[in-house]
């Protein structure tokens, strides 16, 4: 066999491994869209209907009229929303700090970080359930973003360290020289150039907040319940409105999916391509 | 312009028993208007010394002095020095006219007046046509220049060099090292250089501070640093070839001999029996004999033409000797030479301490 044939071969093992990997990802979620465009009689059947003459939103739009609905999905974006901000704002002091500071217990700290993301959720989950209750924040908006912020502001401090550690200090260096002090250094410098690293870490943590079940479902009831939740009760003990709960899935996963095609654009771009040497 | 004072500057890391010194007791002092590089292999402490004059690191003992005034517990955007870094270090967000007036919009100076500015000095590096570009889109010469032109564009009193032709290719290199000088030569503004290269250190500069493990070694002139080297180590360290250093003993009063070779040099005032003995390449001379003449100092090993001189690399005793002889010379290996030494000039140093003897 020469050397451009088993060049050739596995170029094809490649593209067939691909494909697999791609068909076992996209399929679930293909099925589900379809699920939320055609009435469901057309799909459970032998052979799926998919005439495009039977296409419809009427679901979606039966939804998103529906105050039941709107209410879980207003809640998913509040909390995301501040989750995120709140992780953010504190989550970039910490990192910086811990990037760019040589203090004792630094590593401690940045390990702990680690090591918090071991532990299993549903080990927490009574005990927060119990001490939320105790504080009044049960089903509650607050009580789930304190709640969220706890697990994701590791994780992004985590990340944050890393985005900050890669900026060259002889940047900071030239800034010093050029007359800025530490909270001009991070606002004009570190900052500007962490934009990327910082976007992907906000979407990752909207993500995380927004799309979990298991928390939301243990601290809330009907107040404070979220997208996931709602979506999940369309699953009945007797029958199954298969329609409502694709559309709801779909609305559920649609800003995660935009979120994630964004966020890899950024951390694609390196900013800090071209700031040293040659 | 300022004249800058470093008195009895100490740098150390760490405490206690993990502690390791950088640098120790460095007193000298930069002229105003000076040129002065600090010239020494990596680990030697010349960029801690330039990070301490710049404000980047803290002095642990001593003081450093800019102009008469102590500035070593000033913020370094108080010292009036403008600092051109290594690997450049452009901010990658800013266009380059944004990178040169990023410090003159921090120390607030008119809109107009950083305009004027930011122009003058992208017009002397020739760098006035990618003002709107970002540093990712320029060459490495040309990143190097926006480097310079930030410091420039400053006006300082005290520009700091760290290396900073370390990163270009070596026609580019050379090329800089001239405009750097013409540079200096405009602007009169004390500088100081970091560099491991001895010949940028002997081309650009004034003065020399040649450090060791955190010592200084010698501070001088570029031809006294290399016509009368304080200490073996700068002897070794400076110029191109390198020096020839042997130990020799005494055969007779006032005169040295490299093992049983039969090669001596004369030395006077020196009453030690072992010296180590520094000859320049360029300053000593070969003559072939024949094979059967007893007065040959040893065997060719090596010849290396460079094109306008001849190196030749001569085994006495089992030790190399250099000598570099001018045009290409009919010299080839194995021959048997005589080393002449009446051009020059003998450096004698003490074997323990390294230091020069007479």
């Amino acid at each position: 066999m020469t050397r451009r044939t088993r060049r050739i071969i596995g170029m094809v093992v490649h593209r067939v491994l691909v494909v697999l990997l791609l068909v076992y990802l996209l399929a679930p979620f293909v099925w589900m869209v379809l699920f939320s465009i055609y009435p469901s009689q057309a799909l459970q059947q032998l052979t799926p209907d998919l005439n495009p003459a039977q296409l419809t939103l009427s679901s979606y739009a039966r939804l998103l009229g529906d105050p039941t609905f709107l209410r879980p999905m207003a809640n998913s974006a509040m909390v995301g929303i501040s989750t995120t901000i709140v992780c953010m704002v504190l989550g970039t002091w910490c990192a910086y700090a811990i990037a760019r500071y040589r203090f004792r217990g630094r590593n401690v700290v940045l390990l702990g970080m680690l090591t918090v993301q071991a532990i299993p959720v549903i080990v927490l989950a009574v005990p927060l359930f119990i001490l939320l209750r105790a504080f009044g924040m049960y089903d509650q908006l607050p009580g789930l973003v304190v709640t969220y912020t706890a697990f994701t502001l590791p994780l992004v401090v985590w990340m944050l360290v890393g985005f900050f550690a890669d900026i060259p200090p002889s940047l900071e260096r030239a800034a010093v020289i050029d007359g800025c002090n530490r909270f001009q250094i991070m606002t004009r410098i570190a900052l500007p150039l962490a934009t990327p690293g910082l976007a992907a870490t906000a979407i990752l943590a909207f993500i995380n907040s927004w799309s979990d079940f298991f928390l939301a479902k243990v601290l809330t009831t009907t107040n404070a319940t979220t997208l996931p939740v709602r979506t999940a009760a369309f699953q009945g003990l007797f029958a199954m409105d298969y329609t409502s709960a694709a559309t709801a899935g779909v609305i559920t996963a649609l800003p995660v999916l935009l979120l994630a095609l964004i966020a890899q654009k950024w951390i694609i771009r390196g900013l800090v391509e071209g700031a040293v040497k040659g | 312009m300022a004249e800058i004072v470093l008195s009895h500057v100490k740098k150390t890391y760490g405490r206690g028993r993990r502690a390791s010194t950088a640098v120790e007791d460095l007193t000298y002092t930069v002229a105003d208007g000076d040129f002065v590089s600090l010239l020494g292999p990596s680990g030697c402490g010349k960029s801690t010394t330039l990070n301490m004059i710049a404000g980047l690191e803290d002095v642990t003992d001593g003081e450093i002095l800019i102009d008469g005034r102590r500035v070593d517990d000033l913020d370094p955007d108080k010292r009036d020095l403008a600092f051109v870094f290594q690997d450049y270090a452009l901010y990658p967000h800013m266009s380059v006219f944004e990178n040169i007036a990023f410090g003159l919009r921090m120390r607030k100076v008119a809109k107009e007046e950083i305009t004027q500015r930011v122009t003058d000095a992208a017009q002397r590096l020739n760098i006035d046509s990618v003002l709107g570009n970002r540093p990712r889109a320029l060459s490495g010469g040309q990143r190097q220049r926006v480097a310079l032109a930030r410091a420039i564009a400053r006006r300082p009193a005290v520009f700091l060099f760290d290396e900073p032709l370390s990163n270009l290719d070596a026609l580019l290199r050379d090329r800089t090292r001239s405009e750097l000088k013409i540079l200096h030569a405009d602007l009169g503004a004390t500088s100081v250089y970091v560099t491991h290269d001895q010949e940028e250190a002997m081309t650009l500069s004034d003065r020399i501070a040649v450090m060791s493990k955190g010592h200084l070694e010698q501070y001088g002139t570029p031809e006294e640093i290399y016509r009368r080297p304080a200490t073996e180590f700068v002897a070794s360290f400076v110029g191109k070839p390198r020096m020839n250093l042997f130990t020799a003993s005494r055969t007779e009063q006032g005169r040295y001999g490299l093992g049983d070779s039969g090669f001596t040099v004369d030395l006077a005032g020196v009453e030690t029996d072992t010296i180590r003995v520094g000859l320049r390449p360029e300053e000593c001379d070969v003559e072939v004999v024949d094979d059967k003449d007893t007065t040959a100092h040893g065997t060719v090993r090596v010849v290396e033409p460079l094109g306008g001189a001849t190196d030749v690399l001569i085994d006495v005793s089992g030790e190399l000797f250099m000598v570099r002889r001018p045009g290409f010379g009919g010299i080839t290996p194995g021959q048997r030479v005589r080393i002449s030494t009446s051009r020059a000039t003998v450096h004698p140093f003490d074997p323990a301490t390294g230091a020069r003897l007479a």
